[in-house]
């Protein structure tokens, strides 16, 4: 056999499955994993919407110090649904499912993930997932928190039946999401793309999957006590009976603590692809990025019980968790500072996604250093369960996540639709976002410095202006998300064609039409450098590498 | 019938060397990395619960808890010598296969699920003659759990074994291509690794 034959058989690949005909395989059971990712994207998206509305009705109820809006049982209900929906259903979902799938695979130049009917399956494990958290409603809803410790969680009634179900679902479908990208970014990368080669998002895909696949089963474990505890009366958390509620600390957050990097690793990758883009220079440091992520990863599986501080574990346990806990600031500083260097000294063209990230990179690090704080034991006895958890939670989760998130939603939207969307409105939604996002969390450190609790229905007097004002902001920024919806519908019908590359990026996705073709790539590209070398000729095989990267928006 | 894959990026630095064409195939075989992963994954589960009972051992004044009896530790071992003897013979079975001895194949394979029923008999004859009870007493809730979840996934092999015998009866398997019962074997072995590590976490520790 020659080399020929090698030829031959990279660029005849036999397509991996045949593209749908009927309706109902081409957008409902679909294997694509571009129509999965946008599938994802649609639950994901109205989940966080739901999720908002809960939230918009904690922020009702706390306009006033005895507000009678919603019932203490109805407003813990909120916080739990508001905390679960976002994290489980919310960003998750978004941030996996819907990026991951439609942007890894075309990085890499591949066809589909490794297993496309999996990938299916894992979707729709998600759509029931929700109809079974919010048929609890009807039941007697959870109200125990995101966290639902017991014993609390396990007197509050059948909630918490339904809450482990479904999260124990969707779980299941991140878990097998997390095994088919890690298999695909190892198996599936196209000829020539070493480890050393992948864009920066592959990365993130890749250390989030590894996090996942870890972690998520350590929840589900976790949930399968509580479940069994309740449905069973087994006594895993029952002191009469020689259990110990502490347990379910250390399970939860072995798991949930690794949860937010998994929430706010692919958002690193996210940002690493975008700033290149706009600053039009090779990223600063590709390979420091990559191995921070990877440092960070291992790290969070090492500071679980800096959520315990004040579950009496002793000085010899917290004092080492304090210590590991102010480490992760390191890779991550290492990350910032990257980001920053790479702007630093370029001509950055300021569209709305740019905009978007240098709001996440302001407003993440603040959220970084309150971590810090709250990681210093002494603080955290004040700290801990006041809005100041709040506010820092909010920094890097919606500040951070969030952000990056819409980010790469004005970033990619062309590529997904084919369409531009309008930058003027962009840039209005983002100066909205960004001034109503802190002045609605930034007074949160204030109130909770003060010392209002969280998850509590009324509050001191004292603190109603600074809560009036919170709220307020809230219900703006709130409605700054409009002009991301009328955004999307105006682009979809008016938008204008967006050609293959409108940003005038190098990664592999922006090579192809927009929307792709079904099967991405017609031949196999081969790769032969990172994607981020601006100013030297495109490192792809023929016919990709004559894609223009003038920037044509 | 090695070649030379200029055209995989060779001349740009880092190639990836000489590819035979099964080479070129083999890596874009992902099924066995994924179920790898799967395994991986699943023993989190276990590993989760291990640390769980360990846990709350270490927040028992004795164990198990005073009033609670020890699982009969020969009826344990009984059942870790059959399946050890499973995963034996379910390796043998593999092995056969892989010879073109079909027969050797089919009777060994015969013979692991037979053993594995019978672990799952001796679990259940333990199950209905313990002291201890699920609900009674933080040692019952780690048994009860990890041995529950542990006899599942027997079942859960039994069950895929039988199914490969079929399949393989119906000639799915050739001594070439055999991904499904390289699965199951893997997966029984997993199994078979559990027990020790619950044996010696309930029985003697
Ligand atoms: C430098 C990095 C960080 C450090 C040192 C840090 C530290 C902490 C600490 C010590 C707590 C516990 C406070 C308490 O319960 O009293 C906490 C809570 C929390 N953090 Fe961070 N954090 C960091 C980054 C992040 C990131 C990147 C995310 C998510 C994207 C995040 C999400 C959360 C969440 C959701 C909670 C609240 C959990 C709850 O409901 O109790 N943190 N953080
Ligand atoms: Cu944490």
């Amino acid at each position: 056999m020659s080399t020929d034959t090698i030829e031959i058989l990279r660029r005849t690949e036999a397509p991996i499955h045949p593209a749908p005909e009927s309706f109902v395989r081409k957008y409902i059971f679909s294997i694509d994993h571009k129509v999965i990712g946008v599938q994802y994207f649609i639950v994901s998206g109205l989940m966080i919407l739901l999720s908002g509305l809960f939230a918009e009705a904690i922020r009702v109820q706390l306009t006033a110090p005895h507000n009678t809006f919603l019932t203490p049982q109805q407003f813990d209900e909120a916080f739990t649904f508001h905390g679960t929906l976002m994290v489980w259903f919310g960003a998750i979902p978004m941030v996996t499912g819907a990026f991951g799938n439609f942007v890894m695979p075309l990085q890499i130049g591949a066809r589909d993930v490794a297993f496309p009917w999996l990938n299916m399956f894992s979707f729709w494990t998600f759509p029931p997932a929700v109809l079974i958290l919010l048929s609890s409603l009807a039941f007697g809803a959870p109200n125990s928190g995101w966290t639902e410790y017991p014993p609390v969680s396990l007197q509050a009634g059948v909630g918490i039946v339904f809450w482990t179900t479904a999260v124990f679902t969707v779980g299941i479908g991140a878990t097998l999401t997390a095994l088919n990208f890690l298999t695909t970014v190892i198996k599936m990368r196209a000829p020539g793309m070493t480890f050393t080669r992948m864009p920066l998002f592959v990365w993130a895909s890749a250390v989030t999957a590894v996090l996942s696949l870890v972690a998520t089963t350590a929840l589900a474990s976790a949930l399968g006590s509580l479940f069994l505890s309740h449905v069973f009366n087994v006594p895993f958390y029952d002191p009469s009976r020689g259990g110990t509620v502490v347990l379910f600390q250390h399970m939860f957050w072995f798991y949930s603590h690794p949860a937010v990097y998994i929430l706010i690793i692919p958002v690193f990758g996210i940002v690493s692809e975008i700033i290149p883009t706009f600053a039009r220079k090779p990223i600063f440091g590709y390979k420091l990025i990559a191995f921070s992520t990877v440092s960070i990863a291992l790290l969070s599986f090492m500071v679980w019980a800096h959520h315990m501080f004040t579950s009496g574990l002793g000085p010899w346990v917290t004092l080492p968790f304090m210590i590991l806990s102010m480490l992760i600031a390191v890779p991550t500083g290492i990350k910032i500072f990257s980001w920053t260097a790479t702007l630093f000294g370029s001509n950055l063209r300021l569209t709305t996604a740019m905009l978007f990230v240098l709001g996440f990179l302001s407003t993440f690090t603040i959220g970084g250093i309150t971590g810090i704080m709250l990681a210093s034991v002494p603080v955290d006895w004040h700290e801990h369960a006041t809005y100041f958890l709040v506010a820092h939670i909010h920094y890097v989760l919606f500040g951070g996540t969030l952000m990056g998130v819409i980010g790469g939603v004005y970033y990619w939207w062309p590529k997904v639709t084919g369409r531009l969307m309008s930058e003027s409105l962009g840039k209005w939604h983002f100066w909205l976002t960004f001034i109503f996002f802190n002045a609605t969390f930034l007074p949160m450190h204030f109130v909770g410095l003060l010392g209002m609790p969280r998850r509590v229905a009324y509050y001191d007097p004292a603190f109603q202006g600074l809560n009036l004002f919170i709220s307020i902001s809230a219900f703006l920024l709130a409605g700054s998300f409009l002009l991301l919806f009328v955004n999307a519908f105006w682009s979809l019908k008016k938008g204008a064609a967006a050609g293959p590359n409108p940003w005038g990026a190098r990664t592999l996705e922006w090579m192809i039409p927009s929307p792709p073709p079904y099967y991405n790539f017609k031949e196999t590209p081969e790769v032969y450098a990172t994607p981020y070398g601006y100013g030297e000729p495109l490192p792809y095989s023929a016919p990709y590498n004559s894609v223009s990267t003038t920037p044509t928006y | 019938m090695t070649v030379h894959t200029e055209a995989l990026g060779h001349e740009h630095g880092h190639g990836h060397g000489i590819m035979t064409q099964e080479e070129y195939i083999e890596q874009r075989d992902t099924r066995f990395l994924g179920f790898l992963l799967f395994l991986f994954t699943d023993s989190i589960f276990f590993t989760a619960y291990i640390f769980a009972a360990l846990y709350l051992r270490s927040a028992a004044p004795v164990w198990p808890p005073v009033g609670v009896e020890r699982p009969d530790v020969n009826l344990g071992a009984v059942n870790a010598i059959l399946l050890f003897g499973s995963g034996i013979t379910a390796h043998y079975a593999m092995h056969r296969l892989k010879e073109s001895r079909i027969a050797g194949y089919i009777w060994f394979t015969i013979a692991t699920i037979i053993l594995g029923s019978l672990f799952l008999g001796g679990q259940a004859y333990e199950y209905a003659h313990i002291h201890a009870t699920w609900s009674g007493s933080s040692f019952g809730a780690a048994f009860f759990t990890l041995t529950g979840l542990h006899g599942f996934h027997v079942f859960v092999g039994v069950i895929y074994l039988i199914v490969t015998l079929l399949q393989s009866l119906g000639g799915t398997y050739t001594p070439e291509r055999h991904f499904g019962l390289t699965a199951a074997t893997l997966y029984w072995h997993f199994v078979d690794v559990i027990w020790v590590v619950l044996f010696f976490l309930f029985y003697i520790y």
